[in-house]
Order: structure tokens, then C-alpha cells, then sequence
């Protein structure tokens, strides 16, 4: 077999990932910075080897700065991660394999990995390629990607180096990333016009609950989701 | 915080990864129908989530710009237009500001 073929279908995911983990390396630096003074260095480089969640990491870094008992910090972790459940039901869908294998492409799945890998799998559908094997491929390369950036991120910042000057550029690749991904998934009008009312959710929801912020993407997908297509 | 309660939380951010990708059976026609629909709204609402600080005030107007030109360069459907015009979009905004 020769390897040819796969490191030409790496390569354009890696492209692709680039800006995102380039990113994720600043704000695992800025994490690593801020953790290192309340989890202490070897907890705060195992809580990146071992969660992998920027969000989560934060929020408990805040907690446990805070005070809070080991239930409250449980419950974040639950609360938090509900949108996983969601994430992981559409990928389903449309990933085959053994469920080993989805087993182990689970621990790179972000929301990141997962625009990704649908944004590769409407591709392949257009180009009549095998869209699970794409799909696949997408989240292990690119979650592979992420997942480096957010050690070698974390590990910087716990060293102490200074990165808060880069927090805004790094702060800005989120949105205009999603923004892409979201006009890639759109494939009908009607895909639009749902990514048009979930985005005014989500405002109302962040401006109004900004406690629910976190969730509110999810929450606004599923609601604007439900009705079905007219026709 | 100590190390049992981050193998804790580890075993609960990975227990929801891989409960809806590998251990839930496959979804029935109706879901899946749902689930489709719902990648671009998600993805909308998590740009929108960006634009929003934690006390639920707007970001400030170089990340807006830089959201308001990958918006403009939606049409073209291609996630590096987006990347570039979100620069752009991005580098006025700071030149403006």
C-alpha cells in the first residue's frame, strides 16, 4: 500500500486545521499561565493531557480559584459537556467503522473537530468520495493537530512565557472559523435561513443567561432544527 | 483541586464524547433527519457565541470586523475566502479603531 495517497489526503485537513490550532496553542498558553498559580504545574499540564477542553478548563480553574467543593466542579464538568452528546449524535450519523474505532476518535472531538469533519464530509458527498472514511480521517488529523497545540500551548504558558499579547488575533480566528463552517454546512436555503434564527438564539441566550452561554450554540441548534423541511 | 477529581472529570468529558459516537446505538430515519439539519445553525450559534463576553456585552471592533468580513465572504462558500476576508475584515477594524 502506498502511503502516497494518505499523506495527500492529510494534507489539505492539516491545512485547514492550521489557523484553528495555531489558536488553541495561544489560548492553552494563556490557560497554562493563569492554571499554573492554582492547580500547580503537574496538575495543570495533566488536566490538558487528560481533559482536553478549553472551556472546561477555564471554568474550573475559575472554580477551584473560587473555592468551590469538588461536586460543584463535577456538575460543570457534567453541564458542560451535555453538548458533546449532541456533537457526537450527528457525527454518528454519518461515521461508520467499529465502535472501537469511534471510541478512540471520541477524545478529539471538539467543536473545532467536528466542524471539520462535517465540512470534509459534505465535500466528499459532492466529489463522490467514501464520506465516513473522510470523515474519519478529518477528526483524527485534525484533533490530533488541536490536541498538540493545546500541550504545547499549556506548556508554554505553565513555563511562563508571555502570549496575552496575541489573546485578541487568537480571540478572532473563532468566530470567522465558524462563520466558514457554518456557510460550508449550509447546503440548502433553508440550512441558511436555520443558521440565521439559531444565531439570534444564541444572542438572546448569551446577552440575557450569559451563565448559559456555553451551552446556548447547542441548545439554539436543536430548537431551529426541529421543524422539518417544507415541501 | 485533587488528582482523583480530574480522572473524575476526565472520565466525564470522555464519557460524553464517546457516549453519542461509539456506545448509543445509531439514530432512527427521524432523528438523523433532525441531525442534519443541524450542523449549520450550530455553527452559527457557536460564531455568535464568540461575539459575546462572558457579562453579555460584544466583543471588541477588530474581532466584530473580523466577523463581519468572513460574513461577507459567505457566498463564496470556501472556508479560506472566509479566512481571508475575516482578516481583512479584522486589520480594518484595528486600523479604524
Amino acid at each position: 500500500v502506498t502511503r502516497a495517497p494518505i499523506v495527500a489526503g492529510v494534507l489539505p485537513i492539516l491545512a485547514r486545521a492550521t489557523p484553528a490550532a495555531a489558536a488553541i496553542a495561544v489560548f492553552g498558553a494563556l490557560y497554562g499561565a493563569g492554571a499554573r498559580d492554582v492547580l500547580g504545574a503537574p496538575l495543570t499540564l495533566a488536566s490538558s493531557l487528560l481533559v482536553f477542553s478549553g472551556a472546561l478548563q477555564f471554568a474550573l480553574v475559575a472554580l477551584v480559584a473560587a473555592g468551590a467543593p469538588p461536586a460543584a466542579l463535577l456538575a460543570m464538568a457534567v453541564a458542560l459537556n451535555l453538548r458533546h452528546l449532541v456533537l457526537g449524535a450527528v457525527l454518528r450519523a454519518r461515521l461508520g467503522g467499529s465502535r472501537w474505532r469511534r471510541a478512540r476518535l471520541a477524545f478529539f472531538l471538539l467543536d473545532e473537530t467536528f466542524g471539520f469533519a462535517i465540512a470534509e464530509g459534505n465535500a466528499a458527498e459532492r466529489e463522490g468520495r467514501p464520506v465516513a472514511a473522510a470523515m474519519a480521517r478529518t477528526v483524527q488529523v485534525s484533533g490530533g493537530l488541536c490536541y498538540t497545540a493545546w500541550q504545547a500551548g499549556t506548556l508554554v504558558g505553565v513555563l511562563g512565557a508571555g502570549v496575552a499579547s496575541m489573546e485578541r488575533v487568537a480571540a478572532a480566528i473563532f468566530p470567522v472559523l465558524f462563520i466558514g463552517l457554518a456557510a460550508l454546512a449550509a447546503s440548502r436555503p433553508s440550512h441558511a435561513v436555520r443558521a440565521v434564527a439559531a444565531a439570534a438564539l444564541t444572542a438572546a441566550i448569551a446577552i440575557g443567561l450569559p451563565e448559559l452561554r456555553v451551552i446556548a450554540p447547542i441548545a439554539a441548534g436543536v430548537v431551529v432544527a426541529l421543524p422539518g423541511d417544507r415541501g | 483541586m485533587s488528582s482523583l477529581l480530574l480522572a473524575a472529570i476526565a472520565l466525564v468529558t470522555y464519557g460524553s464524547r464517546v457516549a453519542a459516537l461509539a456506545l448509543l446505538p445509531r439514530p432512527g430515519p427521524r432523528i438523523e433527519a433532525v441531525l442534519s439539519r443541524m450542523p449549520a445553525p450550530i455553527f452559527a450559534g457557536l460564531a455568535t457565541v464568540t461575539l459575546v463576553t462572558g457579562d453579555g456585552a460584544l466583543v471588541g471592533g477588530p474581532i466584530l470586523g473580523a466577523a463581519i468580513g468572513a460574513l461577507l465572504a459567505t457566498p463564496a462558500r470556501s472556508l479560506l475566502a472566509c479566512l481571508l476576508a475575516g482578516g481583512a475584515g479584522y486589520a480594518v477594524a484595528a486600523l479604524a479603531g
